[in-house]
């Protein structure tokens, strides 16, 4: 059958640095096709370019058996290519029925008439979303409906669903598969990205499978079983290479527990969440995006509040607390790295030492009243070494540093203000190599040194190389606890995606 | 928060399960056991002497280094307890609440019908776990559904006389240990160990927030103890336990198999309550999912902090641990929800 899109030998690459390598790719027409591979496979860059999103640094891409390259998303949309993205892309400021018709917009519009027909339609979807609603003002999951009421308002022959499940309830999935498979009959194709195996298995006709930004296998659904799609998920050829399996013997023993986490919940994306956090070890911590593990550890530090009403208890030594403010957490020695250093953890436009005076400022340990500019060269100059951060000179701004040393500086904030436990969320992410081994050097030093350490990450060979117990998180869970001795990449995957 | 103490009078103090981690991570030893003896709701493990005896149902069985099992006495009713004295009398606690010594009944209190757990101190000391003064020992479910904090820690002295209570209004007691002239007991659902002196009866925990109800305990070689914990603690049913109208109608209109409570062993009957996560899924129980039964057994150091513990998870069957016993290296395990007695070595704990 003549594929409806077809990539050939396709590669993206950012800064240098490929996110798909030589992929070759066809969907054809009125089938689904899932899209599987850990977090950073390339499943979204890839699917990215086919809806003209980013351009493909070199490939070719074919719509209908002609070479085609489309410059912009509106272009692809033009074309019948919609891409219903993970990250919702509505416009919060608008109602749903305007975000249903932006683009698509007459000269004159009844806006009774608009809202009258968007109802309609998203009945028609059985979408319980009310038109009149700011877009602002709905949770995840109905934003995510209206994205995908957007997709299928297009009437586009191809539609990209970048993992449309996560955020859905199990009765909203329900419908939503029904919505696929109505669309499919219809003969439109679509691309599914999902993390649920089950659902890929469940719905899709054929399965592609990307790692490392590689093309694994594609072949047809009847041909995967959930272990096979496991194996080919993570096995990492150079994994061993680069990150080796621990040996029992040189796991660090528990020390003092600091930290107690007993049924926290928050809402439906952290779910009765209970784990302990020990002194002197590394505690991993996986989980596929959406599985709450940031949002667990973001409650442990403040940054969000566990639900008011049974929202279960955190102890700090045996103490019950219960942040009203990050601050708070920080004064008791509870530092949170975060994954998104761009807009949560620096200062991209002041310089090195201004960005790690701050997060002395944080914790309120400066000396004197007025900002001493001699006190904060002296910090400065001893984290700088400390984490051999590099720069072009000592007046450097951090936006002007490498991804691996603009990490190093958000680490050294939060080091600065001495705290014991550490929580390093993707602390690698977007970062070389090198560095890579840096921050894990600086990552065991803290562990040593006696710290509380966490490292959450989806970097299956960075976890099991760095922790000292790793814990699975799925659902907004701690589903598991395994020795990194006994850990193998598969068990650790299939306790996420199970 | 400052005003959660405040806040908690209005909507309730948080009710948390402690995870299962640190000392209580989760391993699968009880299942990778060798059975040692097939026994039906094998219940109460006694060493005796070079013998290991056994109560399931109406008798006591011995079990012998093969795991022949033999009937050593039976009773007219279900044995609920079992204690050696030092001087080699065999003491049977039964379900109709009565007690007996060498075979001849012993007079008890009118306050004692409910006899949990039996144990001798060295100098013939014989204390007695009376677990509710309003249901007998099978109807221990029942208890939890009432909440119910009826029970009694009664003793014996050496020279004999009545039983004298110690302590009252306890939360089902359910395992008794020795230590000293002190005794501690098993409070099932406060979910703790309270350590009484054996004087005065003063009480202090000694382990508290356990993930489990404890059940029997017993000496281990080398110092501390052994605690079984006989089925798990579950949102569900903590849930259940806050909700005083459903379980009151629950106690009333459904059977006590299908009341959401903890169970000694599960997916046994398709009517039984499940969580949502307990269900198959694509023909495989996950091991982390919700489940009424368990197994769980503790090792205790000197000072009652658990050191490692061995489990028989949610996808396991050797669940409802109410006894163990070690004897000569090996520690030895009664299963009630496996039908079955398992050895395992006692210093590791199959580790």
């Amino acid at each position: 059958m003549e594929p409806i899109v077809r990539l050939e030998n396709v590669t993206k690459a950012y800064r240098g640095v490929p996110a798909v390598k030589n992929v070759t790719f066809d969907l054809r027409k009125g089938e689904i096709h899932a899209l599987l591979g850990e977090n950073g496979a390339g499943k979204s860059t890839l699917t990215k370019i086919i809806a003209g999103v980013v351009e493909a640094t070199s490939g070719k891409m074919f719509h209908k058996g002609v070479e085609t390259v489309f410059a912009s998303p509106h272009a692809a949309l033009e074309a019948g290519i919609a891409m219903v993205f993970q990250e919702t892309s509505l416009v919060p400021s608008m109602t749903v029925a305007q975000n249903l018709y932006l683009g698509s917009e007459k000269f004159l519009n009844r806006l009774r008439g608009t809202y009258i027909s968007a109802q309609q339609f998203l009945q028609s979807l059985n979408f319980p979303v009310d038109p009149n609603a700011l877009v602002a003002t709905l949770g995840a999951a109905k934003r995510q409906m209206v994205e995908i009421a957007r997709a299928v308002h297009h009437n586009a022959e191809i539609i990209i669903f970048d993992e449309p499940t996560a955020t859905l309830t199990p009765e909203e999935k329900r419908h939503f598969f029904a919505l696929i498979r109505r669309l499919k009959a219809g003969g439109v194709s679509i691309v599914f990205i999902s993390h649920a195996l089950e659902e890929a298995l469940g719905i899709a006709d054929r399965i592609t499978i990307l790692r490392d930004g590689e093309l694994v296998i594609t072949d047809d659904t009847s041909a995967f079983d959930r272990d096979r799609i496991v194996a080919a998920m993570v096995g990492r050829s150079l994994s061993g290479q680069i990150y080796g399996q621990r040996d029992e013997a040189k796991l660090r023993k528990p020390g003092r527990k600091v930290l107690s986490v007993q049924d926290i919940s928050m809402s439906n994306v952290v779910r009765n969440n209970s784990f302990s956090i020990f002194e002197g070890q590394i505690t991993g911590v996986f989980g596929l995006i959406g599985s709450g593990r940031t949002e667990t550890f973001k409650i442990v530090s403040g940054i969000y509040k566990r639900d008011f009403l049974r929202g279960g208890a955190i102890e700090l030594d045996d103490r019950p607390v219960r942040y009203l403010v990050p601050s708070e957490a920080v004064a008791d020695g509870i530092v949170y790295v975060t994954e998104d250093r761009k807009s949560e953890g620096i200062f991209e436009t002041m310089g090195i030492a201004e960005n790690l005076f701050g997060g002395l400022l944080a914790v309120g340990r400066e000396k004197a009243w007025v900002i001493n500019q001699q006190e904060m060269r002296q910090l400065s100059a001893e984290w700088t070494k400390t984490l051999n951060i590099r720069a072009i000179n000592d007046n450097a701004r951090v936006v002007e540093l490498s991804g691996g040393n603009q990490q190093k500086v958000v680490i050294g904030k939060g080091l600065v203000q001495k705290p014991r436990i550490v929580i390093l969320d993707e602390p690698t992410r977007g970062v070389d190599v090198g560095a890579i081994a840096e921050i894990h050097q600086i990552i065991n030093r803290l562990a040593d040194e006696g710290l509380a350490v966490v490292v959450i990450s989806s970097y299956l060979p960075e976890i099991m190389n760095l922790s000292d117990r790793i814990l699975v998180c799925r659902q907004g869970r701690i589903v598991e606890e395994f020795s990194p001795a006994e850990a193998t990449e598969e068990k650790i995957m299939y306790a996420a995606v199970h | 928060m400052i005003l959660d103490p405040i806040l908690d009078i209005f909507r309730g103090k948080a009710v948390t399960i402690p995870p299962l981690d640190g000392a209580f991570r989760p391993n699968t030893k009880l299942d990778d056991a060798p059975a040692f003896a097939e026994l039906s709701e094998a219940d109460n493990l006694l060493t005796a002497g070079d013998r290991l005896l056994a109560s399931s149902g109406n008798a006591v069985f011995a079990l012998a280094a093969d795991g022949t099992v033999t009937v050593v006495e039976t009773f007219q009713s279900r044995v609920t307890a079992l204690a050696l004295s030092p001087s080699g009398e065999l003491t049977v606690g039964l379900e109709t609440g009565k007690l007996l010594t060498s075979g001849k009944e012993v007079a008890l209190p009118a306050d004692i019908n409910c006899i949990t757990a039996l144990a001798y101190g060295q100098d013939g000391t014989l204390w007695l776990a009376n677990g509710s003064a309003r249901h007998a020992p099978s109807q221990w479910a029942a208890d939890l559904m009432e909440k119910g904090a009826s029970g009694s820690l009664w003793k014996r002295e050496p020279a004999g006389g009545a039983f004298r209570q110690v302590a009252g209004g306890l939360a089902f007691p359910y395992g008794l240990h020795q230590v000293g002239t002190d005794i501690i007991v098993a409070e099932s659902w406060r979910h703790q160990l309270v350590r009484h002196d054996g004087a005065s009866g003063a009480a202090t925990t000694v382990l508290a927030h356990l993930p489990g109800y404890p059940a029997r305990m017993a000496p281990a070689a080398g110092g501390g103890a052994w605690l079984a914990l006989f089925a798990p603690r579950n949102r569900l049913i903590e849930f259940i336990l806050q909700e005083v109208h459903y379980r009151e109608d629950m106690l009333r209109e459904v059977s006590p198999d299908c009341w959401i409570a903890p169970a000694l062993a599960s997916n046994r009957n398709f009517l039984e309550p499940l969580q949502c996560g307990a269900i198959r899924t694509m023909g495989i129980h996950k091991p982390w999912s919700p489940s009424r039964s368990y197994g769980l057994v503790a090792r205790l150091d000197a000072d009652m902090r658990p050191r490692f513990s061995i489990h028989s998870r949610a996808n396991g069957t050797r669940h409802g641990i109410c006894s163990v016993a070690e004897r000569s290296g090996r520690l030895f395990v009664a299963s009630r929800g496996g039908d079955c007695v398992l050895s395992l070595d006692a210093a590791t704990g199959g580790f």
